[in-house]
């Protein structure tokens, strides 16, 4: 069951409409999503760390946050520059970066906000820095893709550690779920 | 060779019919897939087929986990009767229902001919 991140990446792209303007866009505001990207990402790591089961996870570790951080401006910025022309170097760190959120244990439930938290911030920015609408809609429209690789990686890493541990093919799986949750 | 799933509900229904106090008996596939079944009524067939096939697979893994060899049979008691999983091949599980009365040896004779016959015609 394991997700080929090219292939996920195009089809998202295609999914949600994340077209060659939205990339030029982008691009074109690398620079300001660079300098941005600190201020969100203590945005982000403050909406995690107001919840008590969160801030237990980021913090533990020694330097857990500060590498976290880290990766968050990292990742805002490329959001922006697309690495690869948002290609498959860019899709496989989505999906490197969706297995981690599994192993360290921020799922969706957190996640999902407090990207919508970052997508609100940004908005405000914007407006003060006078930039224009559109490159809101277009980091919304990545933002949306990157969401659905954090995603998909619970829903991968469940479904293979299932798989592996029970022997059960992949179709028997989804056999499984689709008659189990007929009869909720 | 095409398998006839004339002849495997017709070796069920045999099956079923002709072995003292079995209630019902399915073959399905390693997806769960059913493939013949000859169940009482009240039973959904899909969730039994995938629910058998799920249960042998992971009985041999916890088989395999606990050192015991290659897994002849998956065996249920209940206060109500028995269910029997045994795998017949690699692409087929077969299920076995039987009241609470039947002779666990003669069963296990019956169920043994049968998967004879079903090889057969999976092959």
């Amino acid at each position: 069951m394991a997700l080929e991140p090219h292939a996920f990446m195009n089809k998202m792209s295609t999914r949600i409409g994340f077209t060659a303007e939205d990339r030029a866009l982008l691009q074109a505001n690398a620079e300001w999503g660079l300098k941005v990207a600190p201020e969100m990402a203590d945005h982000f790591y403050a909406y995690l760390g107001r919840d008590a089961e969160m801030s237990s996870i980021l913090n533990a570790s020694e330097g857990r946050t500060h590498r976290l951080r880290e990766t968050f401006v990292q990742w805002f910025h490329e959001m922006f520059t697309g690495m690869d022309e948002w290609g498959n170097a860019y899709a496989d760190r989505r999906w490197r970066i969706g297995l981690v959120h599994v192993q360290i244990g921020i799922g969706p439930q957190h996640v999902v906000p407090a990207m919508a938290t970052v997508v609100q911030e940004v908005g405000k920015r914007r407006q003060a820095d006078g930039m224009p609408d559109a490159v809101q809609e277009s980091l919304g429209r990545i933002c949306m893709i990157d969401l659905a690789f954090i995603e998909q990686a619970y829903v991968e890493v469940s479904s293979a550690a299932v798989l592996k541990e029970t022997g059960w093919t992949e179709g028997l799986f989804k056999r499984l779920i689709a008659t189990g949750a007929h009869a909720m | 060779m095409a398998i006839s799933t004339e002849k495997l509900s017709g070796i069920l229904q045999n099956f079923v019919t002709s072995t003292n106090d079995v209630q019902g008996a399915a073959v399905v596939t390693p997806d769960g897939l059913p493939l013949a079944t000859s169940l009482p009524g009240a039973m959904d067939e899909e969730r039994v087929s995938a629910m058998s096939a799920a249960m042998l697979s992971l009985g041999e893994r916890i088989g395999n986990e606990l050192a015991r060899g290659t897994i002849d049979r998956i065996y249920v008691e209940g206060n109500q009767g028995y269910g029997v999983l045994t795998s017949c091949g690699e692409d087929a599980v077969f299920l076995v229902l039987a009241n609470q009365s039947a002779k666990q040896g003669l069963l296990m004779l019956e169920i043994k001919r049968a998967l004879t016959e079903l090889k057969l015609v999976l092959m």
